[in-house]
């Protein structure tokens, strides 16, 4: 019995680990094998052993770094203003107005929409000759002439950083929102008794009650920000020249485009290896709030 | 003993499988395609073949193209797990990958043999012969691009159309001003098309050191001042794809543009007789250099119904079948037969697509080809553009590229 007993809880979650094994474990571990291969796509027979020569190579490939420096200003930027569009789109619909409802479900359109299908529509919106907001910025002369958004090294990675932003804030709208409804109302109360302001209230009250739910939602969105290449490929394919390059798109122009797999694969890795460290306080995190 | 002597000839073929019509099974061929029109479906062709072959079923698949990275990263992968297509639609930018890969089947045997032969011109099979020497790819399509001219601005100017590199800077410098712009140029992925017209049409050759000969230095010098100092081109051009160097022209943004045939309908439905076509213009050595834009068919080795493939491939390169099939592509027929009676797009395209025949090339089918056209072209030429770099530096990053 109790040889069942331990075993009963490995028996129901077996599915859930051999999926994770098959779909997640295995294709990390080919990638890390092929990282130490000289693997070209078009080459299968010929695949030899370089050990770590691929991972050398991307120390002295400017390329690399001004990928992983794109990388940088892209996740810092885009998660930290979807975290402040959010937090103030949570709060306004946090309190009681007509159609709050409404407003409710249409915050999340964006999120509900492909990348793909964001990224083309924001290209069409920038574009130079015929976009919306180069029309609308000239005719309220907000604009002296219409600007190539995309196209301008100055200011293309802003571009696919508005468009992000716009795709990405209902995650942080939804969940701050959640978070929101989950304080109770007595803290207000009692802030309100001691005194505090609609300024003291959000910081004593609302901040601290919303941490938690913060934490995580950042981490997990700057997870899914650094990996994400879609949109930037959609709108701008890494360019102008390489302005808009991230290391999780370089990866892909190497191995997909390139039919480098073993030097892509490298890149893949290092790029893991970095987010590991936020996944590794997320789980941390998670374990801490699961035993608290 | 005569009695005997029959009854074991009635077993013997009674054991064969002639005595039997309905043992063999229908083969089922996988061919993979691609056409710009996502819409176009060639199941009308399939249908009529099936009819002609009873024995064979052709399961079509559209594989998306992704500026060709995607389908032929699609092919390669396939190849390498075994589940190849019996037959695909394949360019000449992944011949020397596919050639390495051994993953094609030579189709010199079959081609000498096929009735359909001498309906395609010696000029194109000339074109399909692969470095070794054999024939792999069976042409179904192809395209040539010229230059796209807005006529009425032209006339309003007094401008002719340009045959060289003078006329068009004139043209272009004429033309430019205000929300108007000379020449609609693709900065991005699929621009090199652009770039090979102006700067291999300019001296430059796809050879060691070719790139980086003064001449080659000088045109390429030329063609990227035209942006950066002499502003011809939409501020937007280094990032421009297709959608924007066409939706630039339609819109009356842009004078000129480099294309081909397979816009043709969709410019004139926008623009009508404004818009016409004209051979790209010349260097000044008189040399000059137009994309030729193929499409074949090729049979995979690793299938085992090549017999049947073949039957496919080469009913899809025949008379009217090939006339209806690029009716879906967009695209020329390949057959002599078929373009006498070719009625898809106004003739004056038609013309300038004949006309620029004799300066088509393909760029060198190397396996850095297709790298350069997808990446290496498109990152570099943008940087220049920019003035990140120079344009000598650019072309001596192609010079690396193609030859270390």
């Amino acid at each position: 019995m109790k040889v069942e007993g331990r075993a009963l809880p490995w028996l129901l979650l077996a599915p859930a680990l051999a999926a994770t094994v098959l779909l997640v474990l295995a294709p990390v571990m080919e990638t890390l094998w092929l990282s130490l291969h000289d693997v070209i796509l078009y080459r299968p027979r010929s695949r030899p052993f370089v050990g770590l020569a691929n991972y050398l190579a991307l120390l002295d490939d400017p390329a690399f770094w001004e990928s992983l420096g794109n990388s940088v200003i892209w996740v810092i930027a885009a998660v930290s203003l979807q975290f402040l569009l959010g937090l103030g789109a949570a709060l306004l619909l946090n309190r009681q107005f007509a159609w709050r409802g409404i407003a409710r479900a249409l915050v999340i359109v964006p999120w509900a929409l492909p990348s793909v299908i964001i990224g083309l529509v924001w290209t069409w919106m920038l574009d130079f000759n015929l976009g919306i907001l180069n029309q609308v910025g000239v005719r309220l002369g907000l604009l002296d002439a219409p600007v190539a958004w995309l196209a301008r090294p100055d200011t293309a990675m802003a571009a696919v950083i508005l468009a992000v932003v716009w795709q990405g804030f209902p995650f942080f709208t939804v969940t701050l929102l959640a978070g929101l409804q989950g304080i109770p109302r007595e803290h207000y109360e009692a802030a309100a008794i001691d005194g505090a302001g609609r300024f003291a209230s959000f910081r004593h009250v609302t901040l601290p009650g919303l941490a938690p739910v913060i934490a995580t939602a950042l981490l997990l969105r700057m997870i899914w920000v650094a990996n994400s290449l879609d949109l930037i490929l959609v709108m701008t394919g890494g360019g102008p020249g390489t302005a808009t390059q991230t290391l999780p798109l370089y990866a892909f122009l190497r191995a997909w485009s390139g039919a480098n797999y073993g030097y892509g694969s490298a890149l893949a890795v290092v790029l893991t290896l970095m987010l590991l460290s936020v996944v590794v306080t997320y789980a941390v995190r998670s374990a801490r709030e699961r035993s608290a | 003993m005569k009695r005997r002597t029959l009854l074991a000839g009635a077993t013997v073929l009674a054991a064969t499988p002639l005595a039997r019509p309905h043992a063999q099974k229908p083969v089922t061929i996988r061919w993979w395609y691609h056409f710009d029109d996502p819409k176009m479906s060639p199941a009308g062709l399939v249908e009529q073949f099936e009819k002609q072959n009873p024995g064979i079923k052709v399961q079509a698949e559209n594989i998306p193209w992704g500026g060709g990275a995607d389908y032929d990263t699609r092919l390669y992968t396939s190849i390498i797990a075994g589940i190849a297509p019996d037959a695909a639609m394949v360019k000449f930018n992944n011949l020397p990958r596919l050639m390495e890969m051994d993953a094609l089947a030579p189709l010199d045997k079959q081609i000498d043999a096929w009735p359909g032969r001498s309906d395609i011109s010696e000029d194109l099979w000339k074109l399909h012969r692969a470095p070794d020497g054999k024939r792999y790819y069976l042409p179904v399509q192809f395209v040539v691009l010229y230059l796209y001219a807005r006529q009425d601005w032209f006339a309003q100017k007094n401008l002719k159309l340009p045959a060289t590199f003078a006329d068009f800077e004139g043209a272009a410098q004429a033309l430019t001003g205000g929300e108007r712009w000379g020449f609609g140029l693709r900065g991005g992925a699929g621009g090199h098309d652009h770039w090979c017209s102006f700067v291999l049409g300019g001296g430059a050759r796809l050879e060691k050191g070719g790139l980086v000969s003064p001449e080659a230095l000088a045109a390429n010098r030329w063609f990227i001042g035209l942006y950066t100092q002499k502003h011809l081109f939409p501020p937007s051009a280094p990032n421009d794809g297709f959608q924007q160097v066409i939706g630039n022209m339609k819109a009356g943004r842009t004078a000129m543009t480099i294309h081909h045939i397979g816009s043709a309908n969709e410019m004139t439905a926008a623009l009508g007789d404004a818009i016409t076509a004209v051979p790209v213009p010349r260097g000044p050595q008189g040399r000059g250099w137009t994309t030729f834009g193929d499409g074949s068919n090729a049979i995979l080795a690793q299938g085992s119904n090549q017999e049947a493939a073949w039957k496919w491939i080469s009913f899809l390169s025949t008379g009217e079948a090939n006339v209806a099939f690029n009716k879906l592509s967009g695209q020329v027929t390949v057959t002599t037969s078929g373009a006498q009676h070719w009625a898809f797009q106004p003739q004056r395209f038609m013309d300038a697509t004949t006309a620029s025949l004799p300066i088509a090339a393909t760029l060198p089918p190397t396996p850095q080809t297709a790298d350069f056209t997808r990446t290496v072209w498109p990152q570099t030429t943008q940087k220049a553009l920019l003035g990140q770099i120079t344009p000598d530096d650019m072309m001596r990053v192609f010079e690396k590229h193609f030859f270390g």
